[in-house]
């Protein structure tokens, strides 16, 4: 397996020393470019990250290979993501930089990759937002568990159940109202 | 029969695969023959799916924020990774490479910079001249400006609304460094001005007047901004102040791009004149497609305008707070030349800047 192909698999595990290397080696260029077309270092750095995250969720995928270097992919989608701000808060196509569209094919050939981030982030949302709605204490019990990544045991200490298997209970009390929540929303 | 809380426990261990093969037939055998059981199944291990996936990705957005912060604190410089022993010759002929082209880089700029002092003025009227050469018009403008500062105007330049509620645009080399800047409305009354936004690349200034209850017009702007760039030849006005008088002038479109191809300005064809940075150009659908900001040193009547699309880039970047909302009606359209004119006078006005 090649160098890039290794860190994509550790940063498919939440690699940190993985992701620092990936971050770091390519912020300067990326940001850089964001700052020349207009964007604050903020902006920039929000844009790169959500870049990031795009590439994560790729990467999640095992049968995953990225046709290009990693850098080439994070410029690429980060460009376009950019773009796409800007003409959002332009609200008017014709805003977009000169070159936006036609200056070179490839940037725009990851196009669905994108689609499916802002899906995924839709549907994200509205699962938080059903989870907002819960309620104590099961908002903070299935955040420390899948967000937090907490063990059990240690839920049953901070949340004051006498033993992991009570707390596991619990857990499954909350889950049934999250999926109740969720639902009759009318998400599927 | 199964609890929910049996469900759950039976969706948890099939998402974590440790669900053994004998229990996984079984389950997709009730999943076959009882489908209220599959529904309920499926919609409780898809909830178990998503908070595992949306938490680890909660989890690495984390990660990033950490990361920038850490890059952040540690004063800029980025955490060096050490090269591999073999990739030092390629980092080697990189940085070669690397050092040559910010050297060429830099010569280029120098180089135009030179080129930008020979061949580019900037037409704020610098009324210094004008003592020497006119000695009676400036007599004439210090007497007009009894309700004003002590301080001697120093420059003039054009501005236009933005707003009807007192949001107005101009050069961003009028303003530059000025103690006070004020703008003469229509009517011959001063109002004070203050820097709300500016470009210094593109030369372009967004200004607010101090007074809350100052309107340009009667209504809201009659003009609309074109959002993308005109076409080679389209017929432009412009009205300004080169002098204390309004002045009207026409010309087109020469060249998409501007001075030493700045692909933010148009070149026009126009005469244009000190006082007259600032100035609108209005196209014949009365639109306003850019605005005036320097001319050819060398030929008379070469102009160079920042485009509007360059103006709503720099109001878009502003803080919300201040809520420019650029007019999208136009009710110039129908109108004949003069008309046109006669109601842009209300929205076009001159500036004084004041200078130690």
């Amino acid at each position: 397996m090649d160098t890039e192909q290794l860190l994509l698999t550790s940063l498919a595990m939440g690699d940190r020393v993985a992701t620092e290397q990936i971050y770091n080696q390519h912020y300067p260029v990326v940001t850089k470019w964001i700052q020349n077309n207009g964007g604050a270092e903020p902006d920039a750095a929000d844009i790169y990250q959500e870049a990031m995250v795009v590439l994560y969720e790729k990467s999640q995928d095992e049968s995953f290979r990225l046709s290009c270097k990693i850098g080439t992919y994070l410029f690429a989608v980060s460009k376009h993501l950019w773009y796409k701000k800007i003409a959002r808060q332009q609200k008017s196509p014709g805003l977009l930089p000169d070159s936006a569209g036609y200056d070179d094919n490839r940037d725009w050939a990851y196009e669905d990759d994108i689609n499916a981030h802002k899906e995924r982030e839709l549907y994200y949302s509205q699962l938080n937002t059903a989870l907002e709605q819960l309620g104590e204490p099961c908002r903070s019990l299935l955040k420390a568990f899948y967000h937090e990544d907490k063990s059990m045991q240690d839920i049953a200490i901070s949340f004051g159940y006498t033993n992991p298997e009570n707390a596991k209970t619990q857990k499954y009390k909350c889950l049934g109202r999250l999926r109740k929540i969720f639902y009759n929303a009318g998400v599927k | 029969m199964l609890t929910e809380q049996n469900i759950w426990q039976l969706a948890e261990r099939y998402a974590d695969g440790t669900l053994p093969q004998q229990e996984l037939d079984a389950l997709e055998q009730k999943k076959a023959s009882d489908s209220a059981f599959a529904t309920e199944f499926n919609e409780c291990l898809n909830i178990i799916h998503s908070m595992n996936d949306a938490g680890k990705q909660a989890r690495f957005r984390n990660t990033l924020k950490d990361i920038q912060a850490a890059n952040t604190a540690t004063a800029k410089p980025l955490r060096t990774i050490p090269l591999h022993q073999h990739y030092w010759r390629t980092a080697a002929v990189a940085a070669g490479i690397a050092l040559l082209t910010s050297l060429s880089t830099l010569w280029v700029t120098q180089h135009n910079n030179n080129k930008m002092a020979s061949q580019y003025s900037l037409l704020k009227r610098d009324l210094e001249t004008y003592k020497r050469s006119q000695s009676r018009l400036i007599n004439n403008i210090q007497q007009q400006q009894q309700n004003t500062p002590a301080a001697e105007v120093r420059y003039t330049g054009t501005g236009f609304a933005l707003t009807n509620d007192g949001y107005l645009v101009t050069n961003y080399h009028v303003t530059e460094g000025a103690d006070s800047v004020y703008i003469q409305s229509r009517n011959g009354s001063y109002h004070k001005a203050y820097t709300v936004g500016y470009d210094q690349k593109a030369d372009i200034a967004i200004l607010k007047i101090e007074d809350k209850d100052f309107r340009f017009g009667k209504g809201e702007l009659p003009y609309s901004f074109a959002p993308n760039k005109r076409k080679l030849g389209t017929k432009v006005y412009s009205l300004g102040f080169p002098q204390d008088e309004i002045v009207y002038n026409e010309g087109y479109i020469s060249s998409k791009n501007g001075f030493d191809g700045d692909s933010s300005q148009y070149r026009l064809q126009m005469p244009a004149y000190p006082g007259q940075s600032g100035a609108p150009i209005i196209d014949p659908n009365g639109n306003v497609v850019a605005m005036i900001t320097g001319k050819d040193a060398s030929s008379e009547g070469t102009t160079y305008a920042v485009s509007s699309k360059a103006l709503m880039t720099l109001v878009q970047s502003l803080p919300k707070s201040n809520n420019i909302k650029l007019s999208k009606s136009n009710k110039l359209n129908n109108l004949t030349l003069e008309q046109q004119i006669e109601k842009l006078e209300y929205y076009t006005c001159s500036i004084k800047v004041y200078k130690k």
